[in-house]
């Protein structure tokens, strides 16, 4: 029973996916879920971009609030995805709606196509990618305008326990997957590019279910991960473990558009007063797995 | 990355991207006859049950199906990921084309006049003898431009594999776009597919040139 | 007898079309069959060519049972799939429509049957197969395809296809029905030269002055009955029932 809901569950998120993957003129949001538009002072109103600011909040004094696109991978727990009762959560998710708040902003949440994501904030369909983001050296050289990092990530080689491999060495002549878009891929192909010469296969998933998927069923020996992903995974499902070298330490931060240096100004300003009155890390409390590796707390 | 390096790398999933392809028509193009016969069996049941298998592979996405045959055996028994991709994917893409290959092949059928199995059977022919001699010729050429909209299709539809992890040449496509933050790829599969499809129009066009000899 | 036909019975769901038909075909007899639309002659024909099955009644060909309604019971019984396809073999039927396969030239329209149905020697039915073109006056014409040729000349290879297996008995569905007037005087020939090789024919047919010329015998059939027959002169000169010399009024007005 158990297993069937699992399958039922996977073969759901993965043809939301992968219907994104197939088509690309067609936005995600649109096809799989509407963006969710949370405004808790009016949940009896559809949010319209010209909805007025409820006369009840005091905050905004300009007749026209603006309504703020989040851009997400909604399978990218803890980060951001989709919780039990269907609606977008995740320590991004609820740190950009807490800062939305502030700002006196609608908040609205996009789920981007991970793969394609900056073509997707170019074209105006959400205002920023701010999802477990790995800054990368090509998307500043690109342009966009990226935040001050706010998580320190290290990835991490996930792998069967019986499997009897304990370092990236042992992985010489395995076959090892890793999701696309994401930055062990990125990693794999570049700093990394020596190590994954020495892997028999490097193989793409278009989801990190895919990828345990792919080594749950002995397709791979092991898989390349964001480490929080792979201790969420590890803690929920017997018979994983982690092999950590610190390889690529990276920084997850937020994207936006070229240009928008004064959407990112107060986007960043909004999230340093929420740590200042202790809202974030009050957020971050929920998020075990991650509070570790969180800059603005450490 | 430069242009070239990019379109060498992207070959190197085009050899993928064949496999899929051809051995796909290999193996969809007579099982779909089978299927096709086995629909209009005489016997109730089992032409409904294929009438239901049918609707079932044409009413569900091909991706599902993909998933499902990679994956579900893993997830309902517990059985391995296959390490070679190109028998779960074949095994979908065949089943899939087989279906839709069989509801083509149905219509050409009885399309047929009554006549052309009179004058068989009135020679003595016996139905396998009819079908084989007399029917199947003149159905493939009436249903040839259905069949080549198909296989335009299935060249397209071949990127699906990417679905599971199917190292072909958009999953290249994408890994490169990934890497070098460019839209370039996309552009090169695009190109691909089209020369692919322009050389399956051309074959196409052939063998219904060939078969033009009579109406 | 070539074909022995009794007490045939056809309906299909409730409609009665054949009603207790009983007739004899002899070596060498040309018979014509003739009455109004929906009178069951083409049906009597395909029932005798087993493209439907009767009822009840019994057929012969050559003595040798292939349906026949058991004492007592109402349905007819078939013999064994193999001898009725032996059967096949001692008649031809050429058909309104032609219905040549067109994927085929002449020749192989001609050869195909005899080659892959009776197993025979290729080159011995190429020869017979170029002797029934030149006797159909198709020289020049074996490789034409059926959509290359006139009405007139697919009508003539289904008659050479169906003479290429040797049948004692030819069976004639309306051959000229589907054809242009002018086209019909070749087919009718061809037909008629036949006859005067004494070829066993049974031919439904709307050509009255083709009937009287060709057969030994004319059968008229109205309402799934025969209501006359006899010799040419008497069914279609001087008919002894009512219901004939109506038909024929109708039909030369």
């Amino acid at each position: 029973m158990k297993k069937l809901l699992a399958l039922l569950l996977a073969l759901c998120l993965v043809a939301g996916l992968a219907a994104c993957g197939s088509a690309k003129t067609e936005t995600p949001a649109k096809t799989d879920e509407p963006a969710v538009t949370e405004e808790p002072a009016k949940a009896e109103e559809p949010a319209t971009e010209a909805a007025e600011p409820a006369a009840e909040d005091e905050e905004p004094s300009d007749a026209e609030a603006r309504t703020f696109i989040m851009g997400i991978d909604a399978e990218y727990p803890p980060f951001s995805y989709l919780d039990d009762d269907g609606n977008y959560s995740g320590f991004d998710v609820e740190i950009c709606k807490a800062a939305c708040e502030k700002l006196g902003w609608n908040f609205e949440v996009f789920g981007v196509n991970w793969d394609e994501k900056l073509i997707q904030l170019d074209s105006n369909e959400c205002d920023c990618v701010w999802s477990g983001m790995t800054i990368l050296d090509s998307m500043i050289e690109s342009g966009y305008v990226i935040s001050k990092p706010y998580y320190d990530n290290t990835q991490v080689l996930l792998v069967k326990a019986d499997s009897g491999l304990t370092s990236s060495a042992d992985l010489a002549g395995k076959d090892v997957a890793v999701q696309l878009g994401t930055s062990g891929e990125s990693l794999l192909n570049g700093d990394l590019a020596d190590l994954a010469e020495t892997f028999n296969n490097v193989i793409t998933c278009d989801s990190f279910l895919k990828c345990f998927t792919e080594l749950g069923g002995n397709a791979v020996d092991a898989v390349f991960v964001d480490l929080p992903v792979a201790t969420a995974y590890a803690a929920e499902n017997e018979g994983y473990t982690i092999i950590n070298e610190n390889l690529g330490a990276e920084q997850y931060g937020i994207a936006f558009r070229s240009g928008d240096t004064e959407l990112c100004a107060a986007i960043e300003g909004a999230v340093a007063e929420l740590v200042s009155d202790g809202t974030y890390a009050a957020i971050a409390a929920n998020y075990p797995d991650i509070v570790n590796n969180l800059l603005f707390l450490n | 990355m430069s242009l070239r390096t990019m379109i060498l790398k992207m070959s190197e999933g085009l050899g993928r991207t064949c496999a899929i392809f051809f051995l796909t028509l290999i193996i969809s193009l007579p099982i779909g006859i089978v299927v096709a016969l086995l629909r209009m069996s005489k016997n109730r049941i089992i032409s409904n049950v294929f009438r239901f298998i049918i609707s079932v592979l044409r009413g569900t996405p091909l991706m599902l199906q993909l998933l499902a045959v990679t994956y579900g055996p893993y997830y309902l028994f517990g059985f391995s990921v296959s390490r070679n991709k190109l028998i779960p994917v074949v095994i979908a893409f065949a089943i899939n084309y087989a279906s839709y290959f069989a509801e083509i092949y149905r219509g050409g059928i009885e399309s047929m006049p009554v006549g052309q199995y009179e004058a068989a059977e009135a020679l003595g022919y016996t139905k396998a003898q009819t079908f084989i001699r007399i029917i199947m010729p003149q159905v493939f050429k009436r249903i040839l431009p259905s069949i080549t909209n198909e296989i335009v299709t299935l060249v397209k539809d071949t990127s699906i594999a990417f679905t599971v992890s199917y190292q072909e040449m958009f999953t290249i496509g994408k890994q490169i776009a990934n890497s070098q933050t460019s839209f370039t790829p996309f552009v090169v599969a695009g190109v691909f597919y089209f020369i692919f499809n322009a050389v399956v129009d051309f074959g196409m066009g052939k063998v219904e040139k060939k078969l033009d000899y009579y109406r | 007898m070539i074909l022995e036909m009794n007490h045939i019975q056809k309906s299909f769901n409730d409609l009665s079309v054949l009603k207790d038909i009983t007739f004899g075909v002899d070596k060498g007899d040309v018979v014509s069959i003739i009455g109004p639309s929906g009178s069951g002659k083409s049906t009597l024909l395909r029932c005798a060519t087993f493209l439907e099955t009767i009822n009840s009644g019994e057929i012969l060909y050559e003595g040798t049972v292939a349906a026949s309604t058991p004492q007592g019971q109402d349905k007819a019984v078939y013999a064994q799939k193999a001898e009725i396809r032996r059967m096949k073999g001692l008649f031809g039927l050429v058909f309104q429509q032609f219905n040549l396969f067109p994927h085929f030239d002449v020749m192989k329209n001609i050869m195909d049957a005899p080659l892959t149905v009776q197993k025979r020697d290729k080159a011995e039915v190429e020869e017979e197969a170029i002797a029934l073109i030149r006797k159909m006056g198709l020289e020049g014409r074996e490789h034409y395809y059926p959509c290359q040729l006139s009405g007139g000349q697919q009508q003539r290879v289904a008659i050479a296809r169906a003479l290429a297996g040797k049948p004692d008995i030819l069976f004639f569905d309306e051959p000229t029905s589907a054809l242009d007037p002018e086209l019909t005087g070749e087919v009718l020939k061809v037909i008629r030269e036949l006859a005067e090789e004494k070829m066993t024919m049974v031919i439904v047919t709307h050509e009255m002055p083709f009937a009287k010329a060709v057969s030994d015998r004319v059968i008229f059939m109205d309402g799934g009955v025969i209501v006359e027959q006899g010799s040419p002169d008497i069914v279609l000169g001087n008919p002894t029932q009512e219901r004939t010399r109506q038909f024929l009024q109708n039909y030369s007005r």
